[in-house]
């Protein structure tokens, strides 16, 4: 029956189970844990988490990578910032296209350089982190953004319920975060132009010869990666007021980390940005929580990062090995049986 | 008589200085079986690229349907209605198979609907007649399957011209006959089936007309009920040769150097026995799935078995790692020499001593390139490597040189017991000779060699007995003498039983 | 190869680059070429260069190593606490480097054993190393260290040569005999150009990546003490981001990332490139963050450039035309 569920089904049950096992350890552990609060303070901190892993999984889909996701983040908050603190009249709408398309221009920088000039994409984006992180520095000239000079609509946006269940709320940051991330996920599997991205990943070669565009699906891939991340730096505008130069900074790490625990293939081909956001989840989740536990110093949330990466990419590894090989044990069978049954039919009439 | 769906007129490509086909002429007809046959260097494999839009001709012109058409790339090619399938199919692993046939279908629409699809794609696979549920993962598939599904998607893109570039080389029997088949269901369905293959008996079985090239040129076109296939090996060496695959002398002793008892792998392959001789060449017959690379590999110590035993110059033995196995004196040359052989980009020289490379170091551990240097130029005269030095990447050698050089890794260690994986899979009939050669010398030295090969004639011109595996199971060891195609077939399917009866 | 190849190898390019930069450098500034200022322009990156020696044969097998940075702020943060805790400098070194020993092998286990990316586990160490860097030294700074350690780092023992830089020199020699004299180094190539070939050939492959693991991370643990030294204080955030530096300049000086190619004088010719071009930029008041942008570019265009005039710049990758590196 089991092998009826395709695998990343599989994949987003068990991050399903884990997410469900951590958050009864911890409520054995932190008193008051279980609460609407804990709901409230996951969701407003992985809304910006859950834009910046869906980016990366897009990119990763590809068989490519895009460490300058976190500059990006970080130069597109402070630009916004800036041209918001000039104009304190700019409408909304005005302002978060702002950061979209400039995030974007970053993403088609990368995309030119991973696409059209053939850059290994690891190397590229190498690159574009310190370029851009540098660009930030001399556009920032040593100031820094600060909340007090943003206007208070943007400053309350991250935070307006739109919807309380009980002592849930559903606010908006999370819900903006959501509804990217659904539309992400129907696009890719519903789309057929965004299916090019899977194929692309699963087998560079054969993509080209299908007459696949490589080159233009790649581009887009960067370029939409970068508008996410413009959207991303917007969020992070409007939730933490204040940006310096480091702002963003490790946001590239933590993207890969969500998207890695969260099923997505580092070598493309396979992966769901659904899984990536229950693994940006998962991980805000023991952040948060470790940081309530008495027991063990707060100064641990990293290395149980490092070590939940560690154990989510090998459990996947073993498990697709398993099943892969009892998989192909099977079909062995069928063709060998299916082999003697025509043999057979063809002897006896 | 209806215009050629495809015609290359006098197509010359030239890479540079060499000239890859020189005045090529052909012309590929609907519903016709069109066998193109030339030794690795011919020239096939440049014609599919211009017919495929990969290569554009240096002089010449391409026609399609009558008038002269640029064929600029695969986009261009599938416009044309022209399309390949090779001998690796192009899958995509993580796709389901309605997916992959019609990842490049432009009339689809943007939204994929996932029962429409496939329900179409079920249609293809049934008109090429597979069994085969659309809604697999490629990656499950058997390699037959996956050509398969490159055909439906070829077929889903109205192909009218399909070039089958030596699709049944790593198919078992049964399923190259199922190809087989499935090509002339094509032609009848009015396709022009470019078929090319080293296996003269599925030309005969299959093609209409043949056409024999040599060094970039065409040579003959014929229909087939005028053609030999004496004659075919002669226009494609452009001498005339006898039997290559004839039978030469035993040189076998009866001193047992290998010798293999109840040996089993769980789940893979289950109580294999057998004995090689000193001096004899013991060859491996089955059909693909058999496991006989399984057990070779079990004997190398890259997948140790887990039950039985192995006794190697009289001592019992059980090899943990291909270290050990190479230390006792054992060698393995693999079926695929990209994969396992050899290293492409680095140098001929450090391909050779690769296996033997402490052999080549100081007691400090500095690699002793002069040494090296003189052993590579040794083999490269001794097995006749056609190269101007052995600094040369290996990756720029033909495929029966490469061969080669994969061989004289292996004779460097001077193995006693040599397992030969398809030795003459993918090279030339020249070359093929050359390897049988060099396999029968290493035999008459005093060496045991254990041959597998799919390549029936090739296994009884070679064996002095042959070892029939089916399902990772022994199905019988025939001597020379009594050994013939029909039994082999009958022992590796399985079916003897069958046969008893019927006699 | 003769002396006309070499020179229009990718190598040859890097000197020419250096040659160039080194004559901006002295013609802007009449202090350049002194000794002190260049025994300057290596002590501010010593330490990285150190690692990006050892990164050179990870690259070469085709593997990386994201988690140097972060093992040295291990190393050096575990010295600072161990010393806290009474310790005396000495052995607590010792034990930092068999710390940089047990980080390469839970790297070299998960990559060898379990089989997966080094690009993931390391990764993932990257994160976790600096954890624990974080969980001993927490949000403070560590300081006071032996006069004598402090010294180590920062003054001359030979002459006016810091101990770090005369490391640094052994290091190069050592690691070049090993990675293009020696069978080892034959092997690092041969298992980064096709890792089944090697283990067909019976060579140990599982065995060799352990071994390179351990190596960069008991070299990475040195490094952090290095830094400890010369620095003269610790925090959670030593050496944070060294890794893309260090990654850079291996890239930089001709090693592919897909592993088989490169040499070590290029990694050499890389770094001398790298740290002449900082200390020019330095001279022209170009703050660091710049700085960094620039090598960014550099980067970038060190990938590019050779695709545009083959005849001015040499194929970086081996295909049917370029270089053997055996």
């Amino acid at each position: 029956m089991l092998h009826r569920i395709s695998p990343q089904t599989l994949r987003i049950l068990a991050l399903f189970a884990v997410l469900v096992a951590v958050i009864l350890f911890f409520s054995t552990q932190v008193p008051n844990y279980l609460n609407g609060r804990l709901f409230n303070r996951i969701s407003s901190s992985v809304a910006i988490m859950a834009l910046i892993a869906t980016a990366q999984t897009l990119v990763i889909l590809t068989r490519n990578i895009d460490l300058s996701i976190g500059s990006v983040v970080g130069f597109v908050a402070f630009a916004t910032g800036s041209l918001i603190t000039g104009h304190p009249d700019l409408a909304p709408l005005v302002l978060v296209c702002y950061s979209i398309m400039l995030g974007a221009v970053f993403g088609i920088i990368n995309g030119l350089l991973v696409a059209f000039a053939r850059v290994p994409a690891i190397i590229a984006t190498l690159g574009t982190m310190a370029l851009f992180r540098s660009a930030l520095v001399e556009y920032s000239d040593a100031k820094s953004i600060t909340a007090s000079n943003l206007p208070d609509w943007l400053v309350s946006f991250p935070n307006i319920v739109l919807l309380q269940i009980g002592q849930l709320q559903l606010r908006a940051a999370f819900v903006t975060a959501l509804i990217v991330v659904i539309a992400v996920h129907f696009a890719l599997t519903r789309l057929r132009p965004a299916r090019k991205l899977y194929a692309i990943g699963s087998n560079p070669e054969a993509a080209q010869m299908a007459g696949i565009n490589v080159r233009m699906t790649v581009f887009a891939a960067f370029v939409m990666a970068g508008a996410l991340a413009g959207l991303a730096g917007f969020m992070f505008l409007a939730r933490f007021g204040t940006i310096t130069v480091v702002a963003g900074l490790g946001f590239e790490l933590k993207s890969v980390a969500a998207a890695v625990v969260g099923g997505v293939n580092i070598f493309g081909g396979s992966g769901t940005v659904i899984g990536a956001l229950i693994g940006a989840i998962l991980v805000d989740l023991i952040d948060t929580s470790l940081v309530r536990w008495q027991l063990v110093s707060e100064f641990w949330r990293e290395a149980v990062l490092g070590a939940l990466i560690l154990i989510a990419v090998a459990t996947d590894t073993i498990m697709m090995r398993r099943l892969t090989a009892l998989r192909q044990a099977r079909e062995h069978r069928k063709a060998v049986s299916e082999f003697i049954a025509t043999k057979q039919k063809r002897a006896g009439s | 008589m209806t215009d050629p769906i495809l015609r290359l007129d006098n197509v010359t490509k030239r890479f540079g200085a060499t000239v890859a086909l020189s005045d090529m002429s052909i012309a590929l007809f609907a519903g016709e079986v069109h066998a193109i046959v030339g030794e690795n260097g011919a020239g096939k494999s440049t014609m599919i690229k211009i017919m495929t839009g990969v290569h554009q001709p240096t002089d010449g012109r391409i026609l399609v349907d009558g008038i002269p058409r640029k064929i600029l790339g695969p986009q261009s090619a599938r416009e044309a209605g022209i399309a390949a399938v090779y001998q690796e199919p192009m899958v995509f692993p993580d796709l389901d198979v309605a997916e992959n046939i019609f990842i490049s279908s432009v009339n689809e629409g943007i939204m994929l609907r996932r029962s429409v699809l496939n329900r179409k794609a079920q249609a293809l696979i049934d008109r090429i007649g597979m069994t085969l549920a659309s809604d697999r993962i490629a990656s499950g598939l058997t390699l037959a399957e996956q050509q398969a599904v490159e055909i439906a998607r070829a077929l889903a893109q109205d192909v009218r011209v399909l070039i089958m570039d030596e699709p049944t080389a790593s198919l078992s029997a049964h399923e190259a006959e199922r190809l087989r088949q499935i090509a002339l269901r094509l032609a009848r369905e009015g396709v022009a089936v470019v078929y090319i293959s080293h296996r003269l008996e599925e030309i005969f079985e299959i093609a209409d007309r043949v056409t024999v090239i040599r060094d970039g040129t065409h040579i003959s076109t014929r229909p087939i009920l005028e053609t030999t296939s004496d004659g075919m090996i002669a226009e494609m060496v452009g001498r005339e040769v006898g039997n290559y695959f004839a039978k030469a002398p035993t040189t076998a002793t009866a001193d047992a150097l290998l010798e293999v008892d109840g040996l089993t792998l769980a789940g893979t392959f289950e109580d294999i026995s057998f004995s090689v001789m000193k001096g004899e060449i013991l060859c491996m017959a089955g059909l693909v799935g058999a496991r006989r690379t399984d057990v070779a590999l079990a004997l190398f110590g890259i997948n140790p078995a887990t039950s039985g035993t192995i006794r190697f110059k009289g001592e019992l033995v059980s090899f943990r790692s291909a270290r050990e196995a190479i230390d006792a004196g054992i060698a393995y040359v693999s079926e695929d020499r990209r994969k396992f052989g050899l290293a492409m980009p680095m140098s001929i020289r450090a391909n050779i001593s690769l296996a033997t490379l402490d052999d080549f170091l100081t007691p400090m551990g500095l690699l002793e390139r002069e040494n090296e240097r003189e052993v590579a130029d040794y083999f490269r005269q001794q097995l006749n490597i056609r190269t101007p030095d052995v600094e040369r990447p290996v990756g720029m050698l033909s495929g029966g040189n490469q061969q080669k050089v994969m061989l004289s890794k292996w004779l460097n260690m001077t193995p006693e017991l040599l397992i030969f994986d398809e030795p003459t899979r993918g090279i030339d009939i020249g070359a093929k000779a050359e390897v049988h050669d060099l396999i029968r010398s290493f035999a008459a030295r005093g060496g045991a060699a254990l041959v597998i090969s799919s390549d029936l004639p090739e296994v009884l011109a070679m064996g002095d007995r042959i070892l029939v595996m089916r399902e990772g199971r022994q199905m019988g060891i025939l001597t020379s003498e009594n050994a013939d195609q029909e039994k082999i077939m009958t022992l590796a399917t399985g079916q003897q039983a069958h046969a008893e009866e019927m006699t | 190869m003769t002396i006309v190849s070499r020179l229009r190898s990718w190598e040859g390019f890097l000197l020419g680059a250096l040659v160039a930069i080194i004559a901006v450098n002295a013609s802007l500034s009449p202090e350049f070429l002194t000794v002190a200022n260049q025994i300057n322009l290596f002590q501010l990156s010593i330490e990285k260069i150190i690692v990006a020696l050892m990164m050179t044969l990870i690259i070469v097998n085709a593997e990386i190593d994201l988690s140097v940075g972060s093992m040295m702020g291990l190393s050096a943060c575990a010295f600072g606490w161990l010393f806290q805790q009474g310790i005396p400098a000495g052995a607590a070194m010792a034990i930092c480097l068999g710390v940089g020993v047990a980080g390469g092998a839970v790297n070299g286990y998960f990559i060898t054993r379990v089989g997966l990316p080094s690009l993931v586990v390391t990764l993932a160490t990257l994160i976790g190393f600096r954890g624990l860097a974080r969980v001993l030294v927490e949000d403070r700074g560590i300081t006071d260290f032996p006069e004598w350690f402090d010294r180590l780092g920062q003054a001359g023992l030979i002459g006016p040569l810091p101990f770090a830089l005369l490391a640094f020199a052994v290091l190069f020699v050592c690691l070049w005999i090993i990675l293009q004299l020696s069978g080892f180094g034959r092997k690092t190539y041969v298992i980064g150009t096709n890792r089944e070939v090697a283990e067909y050939a019976g060579i140990d492959t599982a065995r060799h990546k352990m071994t390179l693991f351990i190596a960069s991370g008991a070299i990475s643990a040195f490094a952090g003490l290095l830094y400890a030294a010369r620095v003269g204080a610790v925090r959670g955030d030593v050496a944070l981001g060294f890794e893309l530096d260090i990654i850079t300049i291996v890239l930089l000086g001709g090693v592919s990332i897909f592993g088989g190619t490169g040499t070590m004088i290029g990694t050499l010719l890389a770094i001398l490139i790298v740290l002449n071009l900082r200390n020019g930029m330095a001279l022209l008041n170009i703050t660091g963050h710049i700085q960094t942008g620039v090598i960014g570019i550099l980067l970038i265009a060190s990938v590019i450039a050779p695709r545009f005039n083959l005849a001015l710049f040499p194929a970086r990758s081996p295909g049917p035309s370029g270089q053997i590196k055996d």
